[in-house]
């Protein structure tokens, strides 16, 4: 119980790393005091896999506190926020207009953890080094363009030789923050992309769904002439073949940790944290990327579950961004940290 | 026997305090059945009750489900639900009968056991997994007879439409395979419970007029037991229309009405489960309404099935 | 009524070729039913087996015992808390809904039979069996987790709940089934002998059908330790044994099949095919047992 206290005083004040120190965390940046207690998070299926690192080390740092997280997907997340049954909530966008009726307007807090790229799988014949602009990824994806030797795809690959299979098109049937991103971002970049995004999109017919992203992975694996969008990590656990994307700057980009890390810090970042990676330009952007946020309550009841929740915070941001890496994410540029790690000041324990 | 005291034989119509007693508890369960349907019932329709208002009888008769600009069309998920348990209702019911019958007729009671002990156990696979097999190689390995069957109907009109192609692994026609797979052990374990009533004497007496095995069957046993398949059928007609999760995972969840057995299409359940994660507001209601909606078909093909029932025990009395 | 006379001589003398035909298909009919229902359950079990059977023997037993590793995209860790979340819950939910459906079911075959409000009943209970599992998990949500003190709202019995609503209509149904099948001499006989309808019930009517309603009970306790779809609202997630039916969050194998088979690394697939095979085994179990105890059951009564 003292640590508790301790750090529910520390939160009063505006940083509270002045207890020294009695673990071996190498983090400089976050509170190192013991605290304990549960904390349970839910939502957003695509930064589970970085929320279970984040366990596992936040857990040999503070092995007083269990941290749990269930990937119910980002809206479930919101929700389970906003009725309790979560303490805080992964999200892979902002909260709409339509959702904050239900935070009874009580004030959230943004905290951009990781952002990762979302690729362009595609199985045709032997072709690699497939590259594709972003009208041609729209047309593709509407069913507009359908075979593989269509002039669009040949005029974005000069000199590579395109078959005539018919094209697969493999879309996520589950509602999916990879979804939502991989619209918004064909919507900003292409004028022909004329179906709404969001989470839950109503792809044409002809077109396949399969559930969550290994699902998409192995129908592109098995299907010749299949083209899907996957989250980066499965898209490189499966060896699939991943399109270059063209960007606003006019480069043909692949997938990789690097170009999504050069989006987050290209983004204009918002007051609140919040910003859109999408379909930001420079030589090495990859403009597929997804940002991904963990929201929480900036007033806190539950003086346990506050100190739990901002040490948890602390290591995401500090010592937990040196994770990403392994686990396929791309860790926030340095200036966005900052911002994030300063906010965690702003959690204030109250009834 | 449990030897008993009470000395008065006419024990039909005497009702003792335990009786009373015994019926009222046995009454209570029943009534909660009721308590708990009326309480789903008035739930759901209150969460669903936006999205009918905003759709209206459009809910259940077009087909534009587009959540994203809150269109909520349902057609095709209800076309899509019934049509794959349909599928799965009419490969079924002769696989389980077969196999009850196999078992309480055919078999000697060793293999009888045997076969028993291996249907149950397919009652035993959890639903994900039927979904796992079910995409991993079940899609894979019907591509080749779907191709099939698709040109040998080129030609058969009104035929050909439903197999019209090109053909996809994941289907209505696969995700009703998936189905009658899983109906199976439902139906067949209460099938063979059904033929197991019927008294041997029945069947000895068949036989020894010299009907074939079969003709015993058809004269002596199937018309005692017809209730009971139709109960068992009925069971497991309800279990293909809410199964959830092995559906969403083969069905390719396409929201369109489409002809084409060999076709994604979805069903009412898979869509529920696929889309709820990431649903909210006016989505999420839409969702709920269309577990109103199966609700509601789950009646009426309860209305139709006891219908068919009654009338042919009618016809068997008469 | 001995034992029934075999008809060969009869077979090959006395009937037509058409009749022989048509007693030959059947018998193809009934064959061939077995043998289809075989070939995918062979095709599934081998599959499970293949891909589960090496990991969970990689560590056995503790595979069973040991805490969930929390990283599910590196191999190790065991199911322990899956295993008992999913006796748990599914425990606590054949607790409810059986002793509920069959007195339900008692009720409706020993009291209301030909009644209208008993066809009423029976109706609408079977329309229940139709209503999709994700539905039931957002019912118990609504009526019970929301209605739970903050910060204790997922857990164990929120689970049970929904899975007993499952489990109901199935157990109602069939163990009606059943009971329709003990004879009515039975019945009569125990009423001549001056024993009120409750002892009846129980001591004659309950006994004669046990084997078949402890079958039925089998089934619909293999259908709701499957479940998944309820299970996502109402228990939430451990990497560790939870024990508690009423506090903290717990987790069961469907579940951990289900998020780990939607991640696309390979130790999670796998887990996720281990815990599958895991799961079946334990219904396979349960399922023997209660065929054991049944078979005891009809033993007695043979006896008696």
């Amino acid at each position: 119980m003292l640590s508790l206290t301790l750090a529910a005083c520390g939160s009063s004040s505006s940083k509270s790393s002045g207890s020294t120190n009695s673990s071996s965390s190498g983090n400089s940046t976050g509170s190192t005091a013991q605290v304990s207690g549960t904390l349970n998070g839910s939502g957003s299926t695509f930064q589970q896999i970085f929320e279970q690192s984040l366990i596992t080390g936040f857990k040999s740092v503070q092995s007083g506190a269990t941290v749990t997280y269930d990937g119910t997907g980002s809206t479930a997340g919101k929700t389970a926020l906003a009725n309790g049954t979560a303490d805080f909530a992964g999200t892979d966008s902002p909260v709409k207009t339509t959702e904050t009726a239900q935070y009874k307007g009580k004030a959230l807090l943004y905290f951009p953890i990781v952002g990762g790229p979302i690729a362009v799988a595609y199985n045709v014949g032997g072709l690699k080094n497939l590259k594709l602009s972003p009208d041609t990824l729209a047309n593709i994806f509407q069913a507009k363009i359908t075979k593989w030797n269509d002039a669009a795809i040949k005029a974005d690959n000069p000199g590579a030789s395109l078959p005539s299979t018919t094209i697969t098109v493999v879309h996520r049937s589950d509602g999916s923050g990879t979804t939502s991103n991989f619209t918004k971002y064909l919507a900003a970049a292409s004028k022909q992309f004329t179906l709404t995004p969001g989470e839950t999109v109503s792809w044409p017919a002809g077109t396949v769904g399969a559930a969550k992203n290994p699902g998409v992975a192995s129908a592109v694996t098995k299907t010749d002439g299949a083209i899907g969008y996957v989250d980066y990590s499965t898209a490189v656990a499966d060896k699939l073949n991943m399109a270059s994307i063209k960007n606003s700057a006019g480069s043909f980009v692949a997938p990789s940790l690097a170009g999504s890390t050069a989006a987050l810090d290209a983004a204009t970042i918002n007051d609140d944290l919040t910003f859109s990676p999408l379909n930001e330009a420079g030589a090495t952007t990859y403009p597929i990327t997804s940002p991904t946020w963990i929201l929480v309550y900036k007033n806190q009841t539950d003086a346990t579950k506050a100190a739990v929740l901002k040490a948890y915070l602390a290591y995401a941001l500090g010592a937990g961004q040196q994770l990403a890496a392994q686990s396929y994410y791309s860790a926030l540029p340095q200036s966005l940290d900052q911002k994030a790690v300063a906010q965690i000041a702003q959690i204030t324990v109250g009834s | 026997m449990t030897p008993t005291t009470v000395p008065v034989p006419l024990a039909g119509t005497r009702r003792s305090w335990g009786d009373r007693a015994f019926r009222s508890v046995t009454l209570a369960s029943g009534l909660l059945v009721l308590l708990v349907l009326v309480l789903i019932a008035a739930t759901m329709t209150g969460k669903a009750w936006p999205a009918f208002r905003h759709a209206g009888i459009g809910f259940v008769t077009k087909d534009n489900w587009d959540p994203n600009n809150n269109h909520f069309g349902a057609l095709s998920l209800i076309y899509g639900t019934i049509v794959s348990s349909a599928i799965a209702l009419v490969i079924a019911v002769p696989v389980s009968i077969g196999i009850a019958l196999f078992v309480t007729e055919l078999a000697p009671a060793g293999v009888a056991r045997v076969v028993t002990v291996i249907v149950d156990l397919l009652a035993a696979i959890p639903s994900v997994v039927f979904g796992l097999w079910a995409i991993l190689s079940l899609a894979l390995t019907v591509q080749g007879p779907y191709k099939n069957l698709s040109n040998l109907t080129k030609s058969i009109p009104i035929v050909n439409s439903l197999f019209k192609g090109p053909v996809q692994g994941a289907s209505i026609m696969t995700a009703g395979i998936v189905l009658a797979i899983m109906i199976v052990p439902i139906i067949s374990s209460l099938a063979r419970a059904a033929l197991a009533t019927v008294p041997e004497s029945d069947r000895a007496a068949a036989l020894a007029l010299g009907s074939t095995r079969w003709e015993a069957i058809r004269v002596a046993v199937l018309p005692k037991v017809k209730g009971g398949l139709w109960g068992a059928s009925m069971l497991g007609l309800g279990r293909a229309l809410g199964e959830t999760i092995a559906v969403a995972l083969i069905i390719g969840q396409s929201t369109h009405v489409s002809a084409d057995l060999l076709h994604p299409g979805a069903t009412m359940a898979s869509t529920i489960a696929l889309e709820w994660q990431e649903a909210g507001g006016e989505h999420a209601s839409a969702l709920i309404a269309l577990g109103v909606v199966l609700f509601v078909i789950t009646i009426i093909v309860n209305s139709i099935a006891r219908g068919i029932t009654r009338r042919s025990e009618a016809r068997l009395a008469a | 009524m001995s034992a029934v006379p075999a008809p060969a001589g009869h077979l090959t003398s006395s009937i037509s070729a058409g009749r022989r035909a048509r007693n030959w298909l059947a018998t193809v009919w009934m064959v061939g039913a077995v043998l289809v229902a075989l070939v995918p359950l062979i095709f599934i079990m081998l599959q499970v087996v293949r891909k589960g059977l090496s990991i969970v023997l990689k560590n056995f037993p503790d595979f069973l015992t040991k805490p969930i590793q929390v990283q599910s995209i590196f191999a190790g860790g065991g199911m322990g808390p899956a295993v008992v979340g999913t006796i748990l819950i599914t425990g606590v939910a054949a607790l409810i809904a059986i002793p509920l459906g069959v007195l339900a079911a008692i009720y409706l075959n020993e009291y209301g039979a030909k009644s209208r409000f008993a066809s009423i009943l029976r109706f609408f209970s079977d329309v229940m069996a139709g209503v999709p599992s994700v539905v039931m998990g957002l019912f118990v949500f609504t009526i019970y987790t929301l209605h739970r003190s903050n910060g204790d709202k997922l857990v164990a019995f929120g689970g049970s709940l929904a899975l007993a609503a499952l489990m109901l209509p199935i157990v109602i149904r069939s163990t009606e089934e059943m009971l329709k099948l003990v004879p009515n001499e039975l019945r009569s006989a125990s009423l001549a002998l001056g024993c009120p309808r409750w002892r009846t019930t129980v001591s004659v009517v309950l006994p004669a059908a046990a084997a078949g309603i402890i079958s039925g009970a089998m089934l619909a306790i293999a259908r709701a330790a499957g479940e998944t779809a309820p299970l996502l609202f109402t228990i939430g997630l451990t990497y560790t044994s939870n024990w508690r039916l009423f506090h903290n969050q717990n987790t069961t194998l469907s579940r951990q099949i289900f998020s780990n088979s939607g991640i696309g690394f390979p130790a999670a697939t796998d887990r996720a095919w281990a815990a599958a095979l895991t799961l079946i085994a334990i219904v396979m179990i349960l399922s023997v047992a209660a065929r054991i105890i049944s078979s005891r059951f009809n033993a007695v009564i043979i006896a008696s």
